[in-house]
């Protein structure tokens, strides 16, 4: 894996990031998983300066001063300018695509196209972020579990932390206030959502378009919550088509011609 | 339990036509072809009088056989006609098929026939890989694929992409959509065990067709415990079963017609094509293997005189559970339309109102 490890001081935090490639910079945002590469961000990097952060309190380390998103939004646009980011595509995801979502919000001027994976801004009443065994975890992220790579070793302390952080800062499950903002977002949109989401429902989708009427919204067919780590091909195929072309990635470049 | 009239479109050969698939077209008739569309809409009125809940159209290729390759075009001609029977389409062909294409098709039929469409999603038999150049190994694939696409560009009010394996839309919204909300009867139709659990995961019905009862009850049995599964359990009307029925006045005289039933195909591929199929396409009953079917003549599930086939469809409810069948009416050795109509006046008058309580 070519990605390498290293940190950044911001806000007061010690954040530690992934890093790989080269071109324009993409920065991910990961979900209530924490922080874990998979074969999307190995596809991604061969195109793309990747820069995949790990969010405050997700780690090794504790962070008990975050209270909402929007603080957690900020904290990672100071990381970002602190690593001299001055605009770059962004990619959400589930968790992180809600905070991907405040910080475009907050600070449109660094974004220049924004990727929501399966993101958790907007989700019906009473979810809960996957939670249990690993079997259990993968039964719920992905449509087809064996599909998930070998569970990291995570001890019990670290992730009761890790799940009362998210219950700390996911908000509710509809933000009227950053509803009210997604509203005026000028920033090119992709919402992608896998067909067997059992997490967050694929229909949500739909409500992202209402909001946000030049978003985009793709199905990656066959895929669960993890879409990216799931069908890492299919994700990449058509996030790195929106990133490059954006609102004309709709346009076909495929060649149908089979014998010249 | 319901009935439906599967219409093929009789085609009365006026000469001779060689044993084969796909059959030349130059053996086509025009006068012939032309009778086939009248003959399909005297039999619908005839059917739609006699009480018969639907009529089903399939799609099949290159031969005189069946002569509705496009069954969402037939139907449109049909439901034009007759105002009370709904037309059941199981169905297109989904693997060979561009999936958004067909849900436009489909919504734009329910609509012009006031909502009396119902949908069978179909895989294909083993030979129509061949129509449109289709891999028989990835029809499987292809078929699952497209039959979600389908119903997720019916639900779907914003235009979405699609990532799939097989298919990649960057922009999916379809105009119109179904008059019947959230979309017709849909059937996913097939034994095996896919097709069983793709119809449980969507809450869909299922259609199986020609195998023995207590074959066909393994499939049926098999959708409902995955039905279990996804927390719902289908009525009977969600379950067809289509299958072929020879009905005479007498039980000596329906056997005396069957002698003149063929064991293979009328038009059969070649044995070099057949063979390698039957190596290429896999199939299976709720997970059991069973060979393809290639160049066999299909079973007849219904053999007799009323009373007979009365009990037959009986058996047929208790073992597959099925709550409407799809009848395509046999005349042995006789493409002649005037017998096939003799048939269904027969079913009519002395089957139909012996069923209605099974």
């Amino acid at each position: 894996m070519p990605f390498q490890e290293a940190w950044v001081e911001a806000d007061g935090f010690r954040i530690r990031y992934m890093e790989a490639g080269e071109g324009p910079v993409l920065v991910h945002l990961h979900g209530a998983g924490g922080l874990r590469l998979n074969p999307a961000h190995d596809l991604l990097c061969r195109r793309f300066r990747v820069i995949a952060f790990e969010l405050p309190g997700f780690g090794a380390v504790e962070n008990q001063r975050t209270q909402t998103m929007q603080e957690l939004a900020a904290t990672m646009a100071k990381a970002c300018e602190r690593l001299d980011l001055k605009r770059f595509d962004l990619w959400g995801t589930s968790f992180g695509g809600k905070v991907a979502l405040w910080l475009a919000v907050q600070q449109p001027e660094l974004i220049r196209s924004l990727v929501l994976e399966a993101p958790a801004a907007i989700r019906p009443e009473g979810t809960q972020p996957p939670s249990g065994s690993p079997e259990q975890v993968a039964r719920r992220l992905y449509a087809h579990p064996e599909r998930m790579p070998p569970a990291q070793m995570v001890d019990a302390e670290h992730s009761a932390r890790i799940v009362a952080l998210t219950r700390r800062l996911r908000g509710p499950d509809r933000d009227p206030a950053l509803e009210a903002q997604m509203r005026g977002v000028a920033i090119p949109a992709l919402v992608v959502f896998g067909t067997r989401d059992v997490v967050i429902p694929p229909e949500m989708g739909r409500i992202y378009k209402d909001l946000m009427p030049d978003a985009h919204l793709v199905f990656v067919y066959d895929a669960g919550h993890a879409v990216a780590a799931e069908r890492p091909e299919a994700f990449v195929e058509v996030v790195g088509d929106f990133l490059e072309r954006e609102d004309a990635f709709v346009i076909s470049r495929n060649r149908t011609v089979i014998l010249p | 339990m319901k009935v439906s009239y599967f219409e093929t479109g009789r085609y009365h050969a006026p000469h001779a036509m060689p044993p084969v698939w796909p059959m030349p077209s130059g053996a086509y008739d025009q006068a012939a072809g032309t009778a086939v569309y009248q003959g399909m809409v005297d039999r619908i009125t005839l059917v739609e009088k006699l009480g018969f809940d639907w009529v089903s159209l399939s799609e099949h290729h290159y031969s005189p056989r069946i002569l509705t390759p496009s069954p969402p075009m037939a139907a449109a001609y049909l439901a034009a006609r007759v105002h009370k029977i709904k037309f059941a389409l199981p169905g297109p062909i989904v693997s060979h098929s561009n999936p958004v294409r067909l849900a436009e098709e489909l919504a734009m039929l329910d609509t012009m026939a006031d909502g009396r469409l119902v949908v069978g999603l179909l895989r294909g038999t083993t030979n129509e890989a061949l129509t449109y150049d289709l891999n028989p190994q990835e029809s499987r694939e292809r078929t699952d694929e497209g039959m979600e696409l389908i119903l997720k560009a019916w639900t779907e009010p914003q235009p979405f992409g699609w990532q799939g394996r097989h298919f990649r839309y960057r922009t999916v919204s379809v105009w119109p959509r179904p008059l019947q909300q959230p979309y017709p009867p849909t059937f996913a139709l097939g034994t095996s065990r896919e097709a069983g659990e793709f119809a449980a995961r969507n809450k869909i019905g299922l259609g199986v067709s020609y195998g023995p009862f207590d074959v066909m009850g393994k499939a049926t049995g098999y959708y409902r415990d995955q039905c279990a599964l996804h927390g719902w359990e289908p009525t009977s009307d969600q379950i067809i079963f289509r299958a072929n029925i020879v009905l005479a006045e007498t039980d000596a005289e329906a056997q005396r017609a069957m002698e003149a039933y063929p064991a293979q195909a009328a038009f059969a591929l070649g044995a070099g094509v057949a063979n390698a199929l039957l190596e290429l396409d896999t199939r299976n009953i709720a997970g059991e293997s069973r060979p393809p079917s290639v160049n066999r003549a299909l079973p007849i599930n219904f053999i007799g005189g009323p009373d007979t086939v009365v009990e037959q469809i009986r058996r047929c409810r208790e073992q597959t559970g099925a709550g409407i069948i799809d009848l395509g009416f046999n005349t042995p050795g006789s493409s002649d339309p005037d017998l096939l109509t003799a048939s269904l006046e027969l079913f009519g008058r002395k089957v139909l109102p012996h069923i209605r309580d099974i």
